[in-house]
């Protein structure tokens, strides 16, 4: 799994896996907390709790049970650099990528 | 001389509290209050942001033993502190040493001094406090959305944690491990895992457990007899990952009604009871009920309501507290000194155990820029979902849905943020420019299509 953007055989650029996980992250949450936003209007890369997004921890609970619904693994607090991986959609979707267990 | 209590009436041997492997008797404990005590600035109140539970019980002992008031805010937003600094200019901030836990992203405001656990001995002296000296003081989000303050006299704190230790069978002589998801400055957190292991027979978890995973694994790694310390939301999420739990002698949940199908879930799933407590941060813990077998509250030990001189406001009498304190709820009272709740009064909303007016959100709506009119609305289920919340509709011509979010952002918590920002041409206000609930629920019907069943 790359970071990078990959040519599939027939020549069409595709979206890397996480560019592909970060879409599906996002609208995952917008599912998960009903928001107003649609996916494709989250900047990837602004922070999701205080001013970005503005979510809060009631919300963090809720994407984690969504998380471990979708990707069969937990999101837990005391992860290695536990507060980058709320920092951005493209952290925790990264994050994801590295933890799934589906 | 005036009446005093000990910081603690538990031997010194006792455990008080497991940090990771560690198990931190109350001699530890007295000598890591000792030498903090010692490292306190001289200044009146100590705002204590500590998230690792253990610090921050350091942190209130040492303010207690010095005669300091500790500020309790469960809001650690930069807007917050500022709000508190505004209002005691004199204070000294004391936060984790090292990286610290809590919200993501989260950093401990320059100058703060930090705290850790560095007593060199095992005992240290057991301070006497006075009864009237105020221990805490917590704050609520005033009717103009300043914080407003809630002094509790060391007295009240000493007596709510034997009543609530008398009614939850935690005197002894097996020590009970409370393992809690709630942080330690709300204030039923506070008086379940701060307070208790003081003057009751119990030692809480200092460590991580916010998510599902980490509630499991505290609970496994705790000595039994294990109370789970919670909130619906947090029970409906431990439900839904469906991981094994040891056996748990109770589980206590506060901040928000507990649905009957959610108590009754997590019984079967648990084999345990599930116990509510019911509360505010101007009062403490009050009274408790197990949620599946009826809607009847009762009162703490010692604890007393009765009506107001103005009728609908009934007033409670809590041991320690100088005044009586009126409740934020209408409530009945029932034969047996019991009471139902009879719902929120009808302009307060509770989300995320934090309690609002609609009337001040409303008044910080219209302050916003642009905004000509505009009104917060809560959900129907606002009281039976865990998660629920605000919506605002607004008359803002110019002003966009963000614009406004970002605007109020700058001046609520973050729960009472709307989650839809409706603009509207304009409201449906009656003759007397009041707004019904049919109108609203017509407002909303036309802004919010109900999803088709697929």
């Amino acid at each position: 799994m790359g970071y990078n953007a990959a040519t599939r055989p027939g020549g069409r650029l595709i979206l890397s896996t996480v560019m592909a996980t970060e879409a599906e992250v996002a609208a995952l949450i917008v599912e998960a907390l009903h928001l107003e936003v649609t996916p494709a209007e989250i900047d990837p890369e602004a922070p999701l709790f205080g001013d970005g997004l503005g979510l809060d921890s009631i919300d963090a609970l809720e994407i984690a049970l969504a998380v471990s619904r979708r990707y069969g693994f937990q999101l837990r607090s005391d992860d290695e650099h536990n507060g980058q991986i709320f920092a951005s959609l493209r952290n925790l979707a990264a994050h994801i990528e590295k933890n799934r267990a589906r | 001389m005036s009446e005093t209590a000990p910081l603690t009436d538990r031997a010194p041997g006792e455990v008080m509290f497991h940090r990771g492997s560690e198990a931190i008797t109350i001699g530890r404990f007295l000598s890591d209050v000792a030498a903090l005590a010692a490292r306190l600035p001289p200044r009146p109140y100590a705002l204590n942001l500590c998230a690792d539970r253990y610090h921050a019980l350091l942190g209130l002992a040492a303010a207690l033993s010095r005669g300091q008031v500790m500020l309790l805010s469960a809001d650690r937003s930069e807007r917050r502190q500022r709000e508190i600094a505004a209002a005691y200019p004199d204070l000294c901030v004391l936060a984790d040493a090292g990286e610290g836990e809590g919200e993501p992203g989260w950093q401990p405001p320059p100058g703060a001094l930090r705290v850790a656990a560095e007593g060199q001995g095992e005992d240290g002296p057991n301070p006497r406090i006075p009864l009237g000296q105020v221990a805490i003081i917590g704050f609520t989000s005033g009717s103009t959305g300043e914080p407003a303050a809630h002094p509790k006299p060391w007295g009240a704190l000493v007596a709510a944690t034997r009543a609530a230790a008398a009614r939850f069978g935690l005197r002894g002589p097996a020590v009970s491990t409370l393992i809690a998801t709630v942080p330690p400055q709300h204030m039923y957190g506070f008086e379940a895992t701060m307070a208790m292991p003081l003057h009751a027979a119990t030692a809480s978890h200092a460590g991580p457990c916010f998510y599902p995973v980490e509630v499991a694994e505290a609970l496994h790694a705790a000595p039994a007899p294990r109370l789970l310390v919670t909130t619906p939301l947090q029970m409906r999420a431990l439900l839904g990952s469906g991981g094994a739990l040891p056996p748990l002698a109770a589980v206590i949940s506060a901040t928000a009604p507990l649905a009957p199908e959610l108590a009754a879930a997590a019984e079967a799933a648990w084999d345990t009871s599930v116990l509510e407590i019911y509360g505010a941060t101007e009062i403490g813990s009050i009274a408790s009920r197990r949620t599946t077998a009826g809607d009847t509250w009762t009162l703490y030990d010692g604890v007393a309501l009765r009506r107001g001189a103005e009728g609908e406001v009934v007033l409670v009498d809590v041991p320690g507290m100088p005044a009586p304190v009126p409740l934020a709820d209408a409530v009945e009272f029932q034969p047996g000194g019991g009471f139902r709740l009879l719902g929120r009064r009808a302009d307060m909303v509770k989300l995320g155990g934090k309690r609002a007016s609609l009337a001040s959100l409303n008044r910080l709506l219209a302050a916003v820029e642009g905004v000509e009119d505009g009104v917060f609305v809560a959900p129907e289920d606002l009281d039976r979902n865990p998660s629920a919340r605000l919506m605002v509709y607004a008359v803002a011509p110019g002003r966009s849905p963000g614009e406004i979010l970002a605007a109020l952002r700058e001046r609520i918590e973050a729960v009472f943020l709307p989650r839809r920002v409706v603009l509207v041409s304009r409201l449906p206000r009656d003759p007397v420019g009041k707004l019904t609930r049919q109108a609203l629920a017509e407002l909303h019907r036309q802004a919010v299509p109900q999803k088709v069943a697929e």
